[in-house]
């Protein structure tokens, strides 16, 4: 790199000085085109935002950034000298630092052998660990933090394991850090404590790149946006000239009519589901409620409310449970997910990857795996009767995968959430439960998925949504139950909630 | 007919079978022949219908029980008790015909067959149940019942070879009308095995169960599949594989000891993996187990005939297998992004 030291005359005085310079950048991936000769800049200092879908290229462009890819083509420019990194130690030692979640921890040390690893304060040999403990919480208080810690990493929750690697960061001195979509799994308060500390290391003069498609947190945090389409950068504009509406075009490329489905029938189908007096020891109490045909019941609450444990118990994976659970008007007896499966029911996870698909088989293995019985004459697979269902289906929710036998593995996020939904609408379910079904999942698909959700409730489908973003809850939702500490504090009806009235029922605050 | 090439290239197997197919020529080209005494024509030194067809009868034992093993090892778990289901099988079935006493060819096959799989259904469901039941990783508790098993086999011979009746001999050792001391039985016992083994694990529920429980648990526990059974029914598999190699086997040679099959775990286990099972769990096939075990006999063949020295064959073996499945994961790395590569210009037309 001889020929880019050259370059190390300091960047063009503008305003502000540059911090990361991307020139000419490009990155493949077996098969995809990653990042396609991208070109841009990011002042000291500055707030900015990398959107675009899944898929766009954001999430890459910033691990090249923080070293964990090297780019194929193209230079990088730290503060104004040419840098090539190859591990995100490299990186961190030019002063980048990148919190995403992916980011491995040995979850089994504790927070503070965590913060110390590489450099563990030693005397004759031996760990010193009162000196290391001391170190840690000095970092964490740099960033107005505090945890114990002697906790295992492990034990942590994803906020927390963020803080740890901001401290982690901004201690060995880096002046600029990636966030890699770092609110995609947090609540609300969470996200808000982060929204915080973001302005603090702000304040600081650390210049923040933050990858994320979600319009609402890019306004208030970021001063500068980077849209990137298929591994292209579109444009880079001030956030205040932009429009969500704007970055919405320049992510997808066309114009939105609909971001969310309009409003659904309000027509009143009769009773599919009560629940009464589901209690789950340590999880939630006294819960009840019911559940109509036609009927969109949302779940709000913080992360640890119980909207997901609820979701488990009555699918009948929580042995625990205790409580009556009323289909069709009989009391149902559900002991374990095959029973609810039978009955109607089918349930779509929070974790996709890990409870929603065997990746390693076919998509048409996945989307029959819960009824292949139904499918069998005695033991044998009627593969003729389940390749008409596959296409039947794939082609009603517009799974785009090149061939339904191709490992599950290979598809986009929201290809994979088409297929589990397919296999409960091939399930031929009547009580659907969504847990988080548009997580990870990129714009075009959402909308889709939102549709479909609509589209199925107007069929008499019963549906019970779980989501953290409240706009999606808002927009669907017939009803909304909120959820706080396990127990059920309240009800309001979809069309007349705020998203501010909604929050403060979840996190308990007076109206 | 290009198709039809890309599609077998895409089949798992085709790369065992190629390394297979290279290893016979050669071993065909390097050799040698002698002049047959009887007839005066000349043959080549392995490929002969002797030679394949002893080397195939090594192989089925042991391909048999690694049609059972590769289930178990696609639903993540492992069997390593496979060699003592196997002599625990033959020693009953020698101790139970020994005491009914003689009888007519067929009533001593049935007796001798059911007694044989009857024992390595009961070790199997055994394994299942206290793998299931105790919650105790599949190695642990199959690590015990290969002692336990082979302990009571011991115990119940007294250390004693065991003879099975000569009438069961000749029924495995019929010659099928090929004649000329070749006895095909055990071979084509091991192909049936192999077409119902294949059969099982990719048309039946419970084989496609197999794959899913084996790629994902936790997504197969929501998508509500018996996960108990499922995890026992493997073990039952393998146990009547093991049963069953083993009515082939001590019937073969005509009698049975505590000591047989002892290290076939091992090499069962081997022909799993050099056929494409993964120990993470999730991919198998039968035919890759068959394959599987052919290779490695064929490697221990190529010893013998080609003289090297037979005090080198476990190091050979034991290089073999690794160099197998770094090859095979290679090949399977390069499939994938052909495959994803694939995917993409399929979705930008």
């Amino acid at each position: 790199m001889t020929t880019a030291r050259q370059d190390t005359t300091p960047a063009v005085e503008t305003a502000r000085a540059v911090a990361v310079r991307f020139e000419h950048v490009t990155k493949r991936f077996p098969g995809v085109q990653a990042l396609s000769d991208v070109s841009l800049d990011v002042a000291q200092g500055s707030c900015h935002a990398l959107c675009g879908e899944n898929g766009a290229g954001k999430s890459t462009l910033g691990k090249i950034l923080a070293g964990i890819y090297t780019p194929d083509e193209g230079r990088l420019f730290v503060h104004g000298r040419a840098v090539n990194f190859d591990s995100p130690r490299d990186a961190l030692a030019a002063g980048v630092g990148i919190v995403h979640q992916e980011l491995v921890f040995c979850g089994n040390l504790s927070v503070a052998e965590n913060l110390c690893l590489g450099t563990l304060p030693s005397r004759r040999g031996f760990v010193d660990r009162p000196a290391m403990e001391a170190r840690a919480r000095a970092l964490l208080a740099e960033i107005g933090a505090t945890m114990d810690v002697h906790r295992p990493v492990a034990d942590l929750s994803i906020a927390q394991r963020q803080i740890v690697q901001i401290a982690s960061a901004v201690g060995s001195g880096a002046r600029v850090i990636v966030f890699d979509e770092p609110t995609s799994s947090l609540s609300q308060v969470d996200a808000e404590r982060l929204y915080d500390l973001i302005r603090r290391l702000r304040e600081r003069g650390v210049t923040c790149i933050y990858v994320s498609h979600r319009m609402p947190e890019v306004f208030r945090l970021c001063d500068t946006v980077s849209v990137l389409r298929d591994g292209k950068h579109v444009g880079t504009h001030p956030a205040s000239e932009l429009s969500e509406g704007d970055i919405v075009r320049m992510m997808i490329g066309r114009p939105l009519a609909e971001y969310f489905p309009p409003p659904k029938s309000t027509e009143e189908g009769r009773e599919v589901l009560r629940v009464q007096d589901l209690t789950s020891p340590g999880k939630f109490q006294h819960v009840s409620f019911s559940l109509r045909s036609r009927e969109i019941v949302g779940l709000a609450g913080l992360v640890g409310a119980g909207r997901s444990e609820i979701a488990s118990a009555i699918f009948g994976l929580d042995p625990d449970a205790r409580g009556e659970i009323v289909l069709n008007g009989e009391p149902a007896r559900i002991d374990d997910p095959a029973d609810a499966i039978r009955l109607g029911i089918g349930l779509v996870p929070e974790d996709r990857k890990k409870q929603g698909l065997v990746l390693s088989e076919s998509c048409r293995h996945n989307t029959t795996l819960p009824i292949l019985e139904r499918l069998a004459r005695l033991t044998w697979v009627r593969e003729s009767a389940e390749w008409q269902l596959v296409r039947e289906y794939f082609k009603r929710l517009g799974v785009r995968a090149r061939d339904p036998d191709v490992p599950a593995a290979g598809l986009s996020g929201g290809n994979q959430q088409k297929v589990v939904l397919a296999r409960w609408l091939a399930a031929n379910s009547k009580v659907l439960i969504l847990d988080e079904p548009t997580r990870g999942v990129d714009v075009g698909a959402k909308a889709e998925i939102h549709a479909l959700i609509n589209e199925l409730a107007a069929q008499g489908t019963a549906v019970v949504l779980i989501s953290s973003e409240l706009p999606e809850l808002l927009s669907l939702s017939t009803r909304i139950l909120v959820l706080r500490e396990g127990r059920l504090v309240g009800e309001v009806p979809g069309h007349t909630a705020t998203q501010d009235g909604l929050l403060r029922l979840m996190a308990g605050l007076a109206a | 007919m290009s198709s039809l090439l890309k599609r077998l290239l895409a089949v798992q197997e085709t790369g065992l079978l190629i390394v297979l197919v290279a290893l016979a020529i050669a071993l065909t080209a390097f050799a040698g022949s002698h002049v047959d005494p009887r007839t005066g024509e000349t043959v080549n030194n392995f490929w002969n219908s002797y030679t394949l067809i002893q080397a195939a009868t090594d192989a089925s034992f042991f391909a048999i029980m690694a049609i059972g093993a590769t289930m178990v090892i696609i639903s993540g778990g492992i069997d390593l008790s496979v060699g003592s289901v196997y002599a625990l099988s033959g020693v009953s079935m020698a101790l139970l015909l020994r005491a009914v006493g003689p009888m007519n060819p067929v009533a001593t096959t049935f007796v001798g067959l059911g007694t044989a799989l009857g024992v390595g259904l009961l070790c199997g469901l055994l394994n299942g149940a206290l793998v299931v039941g105790l919650r105790v990783h599949p190695f642990i508790i199959t690590l015990g019942s290969m002692w336990v098993l082979r302990g009571i086999a011991f115990v119940a011979t007294g250390a004693m070879s065991i003879l099975v009746p000569p009438s069961l001999t000749r029924v495995v050792k019929a010659t099928l009308g090929l004649g000329g001391g070749l006895y095909p039985v055990p071979m084509l016992a091991m192909i049936v095995c192999t077409v119902i083994g294949t059969i099982y694990l990719t048309r039946t529920v419970m084989g496609r169960h197999i794959f899913a429980f084996g790629g994902n648990i936790e997504a197969s526990r929501f998508a509500g599949l018996a996960l108990r059974r499922i995890q026992i029914g493997v073990f039952v598999v393998a146990g009547l594989t093991a049963g069953f190699a083993a009515f082939l086997g001590a019937t073969f040679y005509g009698s049975t000891s505590s000591g047989d099959a002892q290290g076939y775990e091992l090499y069962v286990i081997a022909a799993a993996v050099v056929g494409g099972a993964s120990l993470i769990g999730g991919k198998g096939s039968a035919l890759g187990a068959m394959l599987g075990a052919i290779l490695i006999v064929l490697i221990r063949q190529s010893i013998r005939t080609l003289h090297f020295d037979q005090n080198y064959e476990w190091i050979v073996i034991g290089c073999a297998i690794v160099a197998a499945v770094v090859v095979d994961q290679w090949s399977s790395r390069v499939t994938a992004r052909r495959l994803s590569r694939g995917s993409v210009a399929a979705t930008k037309q």
